[in-house]
């Protein structure tokens, strides 16, 4: 799962670092790390890709989800003073 | 008759309150306000819906003994969600009223005791450092569904120390895990530790920090008051708790915690690097505000007691955070009131209006316009926090909704009894009905109403009210009051 500033930050095709939850069941679930994805709604990724649940800024679920590619593992964590706009960090690298 | 500190009838010299949490839980299990659930729930948002589910139907404390996953550790929800239990807290019957439980706080506040430094604290059985260190191995809930994460900090004292003073700041501020040894958090930017940390920032150094859970109640309530800068929540503590509060000093800092919390992280937030925090719904009764811009933790300890029982606030609406803002927020801003020379009889922030609505008294003949602004103006100087403030005569009970209710709708003037003010720099960026623009620059508005007929008028002229205690009378009061049985009621 992923919690984006705007669901429709998410774009076909497009390439995007996000911070990633994992929603794999036991005591790690929703763990997070970032890492740049490709996202895609085409069958053969939501049949072949991780699947990829967004939320929005207040936590509203899109029902349907993406399909994901991690591109680049980027770490757990972003450059950047406390209380700075982390959709805005995240954007810059 | 609005409630004052003069007619209140609070017993004098009241009971002993409880030294920590395990034993604040007997007790509400003696007065029936906790409920155990011996059966196993689910971190994964069953316990939090659970939790929800209590707090919105005014239910008791929960205990959870049963937690998939986490054998042995359990959760203690809701702890102050409840009058009773601020009443419980403060050493009272769990059905003192709430102006006995405000005078009751005063006293004890007005005797602050200093705290005791010790040299062991209940957490010491475990100790875990280093690579073997991930807060998953504490019982951490998904509360809610949509939450960024899973908040293991809502029911907790957050330690941090000013590096130029050495003043110590208590304060409940929320924090998620991230990953396997980092939490982030989101203390709110202007609060007494985002103070703080800015001073690191300022340096690029980390500030040292440690998150206490699971602690005696009296500690969690003062850690949640609004208190002037420089104030040490530990005495304030004390003098709650009626006796002095033993602290510990944690293993990688010279912070100090209170010795009978059952759990302790110690670790830093970095000047420099930060990470997703949230959303989560929060005290207001939504899930909005600031999202994505929190702070980063590094967790370097984890201390808890074998079996711990954590603690949680199942925030969102009538959670524990509106109880005990309405208590030590109501008092802190009838002082400011007093000290402003406005004459205040009472405050009351009910739980309802989850510390956007602030109900005001004022001795009768003293209200109007020009009081109410005063009042709008002494409220609205730094941080901002309610949306609406009510000024009412104290002719009306400010602690019960449906008389303030009643004056609003029928006394206040819609045009000349309305005053509005805009903020800038203050306003809590938590409130659902700011966008984001406004967040952002921590804007607003606040909305005064002047509840009551204006001075100015002839007092034989104003409207008399129609109610029992008004429109008879004594002797007809007193008959009727005499024969009420007999009349069959």
């Amino acid at each position: 799962m992923c919690h984006l500033k705007h669901l429709k930050d998410l774009q076909d095709g497009a390439k995007r670092v996000i911070t990633i939850r994992d929603l794999s069941p036991g005591k790690h679930k929703y763990l997070a790390r970032v890492a740049r994805v490709e996202v895609s709604r085409s069958p053969e990724a939501l049949e072949k890709w991780d699947k990829l649940w967004a939320y929005s800024v207040v936590g509203r679920m899109d029902p349907k989800p993406w399909g994901m590619k991690v591109v680049e593992e980027l770490g757990l964590f972003v450059p950047g003073q406390p209380y700075s706009d982390i959709y805005e960090s995240m954007a810059k690298m | 008759m609005a409630a004052t500190e003069k007619t209140i009838s609070a017993e004098k010299g009241s009971g002993e309150t409880t030294r920590d949490q395990r034993s604040f839980i007997e007790l509400c299990k003696k007065t029936g306000d906790v409920v155990v659930v011996e059966k196993e729930v689910d971190w994964d948002m069953e316990l939090g819906a659970i939790s929800r589910r209590a707090t919105e139907t005014d239910g008791p404390a929960v205990y959870f003994k049963n937690i998939k996953d986490y054998p042995g550790q359990g959760y203690f929800v809701n702890p102050i969600s409840t009058w009773r239990r601020a009443a419980l807290t403060l050493g009272l019957p769990a059905h003192a009223r709430i102006p006995e439980i405000y005078a009751e706080y005063i006293r004890r506040d007005s005797n602050q005791i200093p705290p005791t430094l010790v040299k062991d604290a209940v957490c010491r059985d475990v100790i875990i450092k280093g690579k073997d260190l991930d807060v998953t191995t504490l019982a951490t809930p998904m509360i809610h569904h949509g939450d960024g994460g899973r908040y293991l900090g809502t029911w907790c004292i957050v330690v941090s120390k000013d590096p130029e003073t050495g003043w110590v700041n208590w304060g409940t501020y929320r924090f998620m895990v991230h990953n396997a040894q980092y939490l982030s958090g989101w203390p709110f930017s202007p609060s007494h530790f985002g103070f703080m940390l800015k001073q690191f920032v300022n340096h690029n150094k980390p500030m040292p920090v440690a998150i206490a859970i699971g602690a005696d109640e009296s500690s969690h309530l003062a850690s949640t008051s609004s208190t002037r800068k420089g104030r040490d929540e530990a005495t304030l503590a004390g003098g709650l708790a009626g006796h002095s509060i033993e602290i510990a000093q944690c293993l990688d800092s010279d912070l100090t915690f209170p010795a009978n919390a059952e759990v302790v992280l110690e670790g830093e937030i970095f000047p420099d690097k930060i990470a997703m925090e949230g959303p989560y719904s929060e005290y207001p009764g939504y899930r909005s505000g600031e999202m994505g811009a929190g702070i980063l933790m590094k967790v370097n300890t984890i201390c808890h007691k074998k079996n711990p029982i954590l603690s949680m606030d199942c925030t969102g609406f009538k959670d524990c955070s509106s109880v005990v803002t309405a208590l030590g927020g109501g008092i802190g801003v009838q002082r400011k009131l007093e000290k402003a020379g406005l004459p205040v009889t009472g405050v009351y922030i009910p739980s309802e209006g989850a510390v956007h609505l602030f109900i005001i008294g004022v001795e009768k003949g003293k209200g109007g316009r020009e009081t109410t602004e005063r009042v709008l103006n002494e409220l609205t100087q730094n941080r901002t926090y309610a949306t609406k403030i009510l000024v009412v005569e104290d002719d009306i009970d400010i602690f019960n909704l449906g008389e303030v209710i009643h004056a609003w709708s029928t006394r206040c003037h819609s045009g000349r009894g309305t005053i509005i003010k805009h903020v800038e720099g203050g306003a809590q960026q938590l409130t659902p009905c700011y966008n984001t623009d406004e967040r952002m620059r921590r804007a607003g508005a606040v909305a005064a109403f002047d509840v009551s007929f204006p001075p100015s008028w002839d007092p034989t002229e104003v409207p008399m009210k129609a109610r029992f205690a008004e429109v008879y009378p004594k002797e007809i009061q007193e008959k009727v009051l005499a024969n009420w049985k007999a009349y069959g009621f």
